[in-house]
């Protein structure tokens, strides 16, 4: 009976590990990265330029590493969302961060998956936009955001789908 | 006396060398000045290219340019979800800084320029993999001119 509960607990522990852990995207380039850092309002690190609270979401974020190393944070677990709003709750302390690092030919970025105080148990989901997003405009969830927002939906309607008043489109 | 005159043309001799050699210091920090950008560690670059969705153009998870990613693009970017200028060498460079505005996440002004074709002046900061401009100026926009729509639905979800 030990025996049998101890195998159990093997292949939950399996099956519950990569479930915690960052989702890969088949991305080239991708690696899953979990590391602490200090989150950081990438402009004020490159030029000294630093408004109060990392720019209050109105700054693009970074992570800067204890060796110096700065990564970009350019999305998060929001569709078409980045991730200033899940790095500014951290805006000049140290977090741990989960996600994934991709090294592609262009350019160096992460993407910010989850987080957590170091040292902490708990992670916290990097949707913080979703969050932000639902009560801005009061609704119940961020589901399909991108089709609602008005902003964009004033966007849509001044320049159309592909940019270009009244641009023929085809079907899909 | 004539030992006198010697050190003189010596210290003639030092202080010339010194003056040539300080004079030379100055005029290479001078010349540097003129082709760094404004911003300290910046190089003063013209950029021309078009404005695209630096999550989805760089990870290439979709057909990531012109109009037929416009709306795509403009969900990023009100997303906040840095925006670039990608040039014709593939160079990708995130725009941190347009013409003085102090935001740089869904800033209307680049927003509303979503796939467009445009030529800018500004400072190039490069780091850990990353091409930073603070663009000072839009000296050009062509609007969109990468009509891509005419060849692929719209990306992704179609209209």
């Amino acid at each position: 009976m030990r025996q049998v509960l101890i195998i159990l607990a093997a292949v939950l522990a399996l099956v519950a590990g990569p479930a915690q852990a960052a989702k890969e995207w088949g991305i080239d380039g991708e690696e899953v990265a979990q590391f602490e850092a200090k989150a950081v309002d990438v402009l004020c690190e490159l030029t000294g330029d630093c408004p109060k609270n990392c720019g209050a979401g109105k700054r693009q974020m970074g992570l800067l590493s204890d060796d110096g190393t700065l990564r970009l944070a350019i999305k998060s677990n929001t569709l078409f969302a980045g991730a200033v709003l899940d790095l500014l709750a951290w805006c000049g302390k140290r977090v741990e961060v989960d996600g994934l690092l991709i090294k592609a030919d262009p350019m160096t970025f992460y993407m910010v998956q989850r987080l957590r105080a170091p040292g902490a148990k708990k992670w916290t989901n990097a949707r913080a936009f979703s969050k932000a997003w639902a009560t801005e405009n009061k609704q119940k969830n961020a589901s399909r955001w991108f089709r609602k927002d008005p902003a964009i939906k004033a966007l849509i309607k001044e320049f159309g789908p592909v940019g270009i008043p009244g641009a023929t489109i085809p079907k899909d | 006396m004539r030992q006198v005159l010697k050190q003189l043309a010596l210290v003639l001799a030092i202080t010339a060398w010194v003056a040539f050699a300080w004079s030379g210091a100055a005029w290479a920090k001078t010349s540097g000045a003129t082709t760094s950008g404004a911003t300290p560690g910046a190089k003063r670059v013209t950029v021309t290219g078009e404005i695209v969705d630096t999550w989805c153009n760089v990870t290439m998870i979709m057909f990531a340019e012109g109009s037929a990613h416009y709306q795509c693009a403009v969900w990023c970017a009100v997303g906040g979800i840095p925006v670039s200028i990608k040039d014709e060498d593939e160079n990708v460079y995130v725009v941190l800084r347009v013409e003085g505005e102090q935001s740089n996440v869904a800033a209307p002004s680049i927003v509303r320029i979503q796939a467009h074709q445009v030529t800018v002046e500004g400072d190039l900061i490069e780091r850990d993999g990353v091409k930073y401009l603070l663009v000072t100026q839009v000296a050009d926009d062509q609007g969109i001119v990468n009509l891509s729509h005419q060849d692929t639905a719209i990306q992704p979800f179609g209209k």
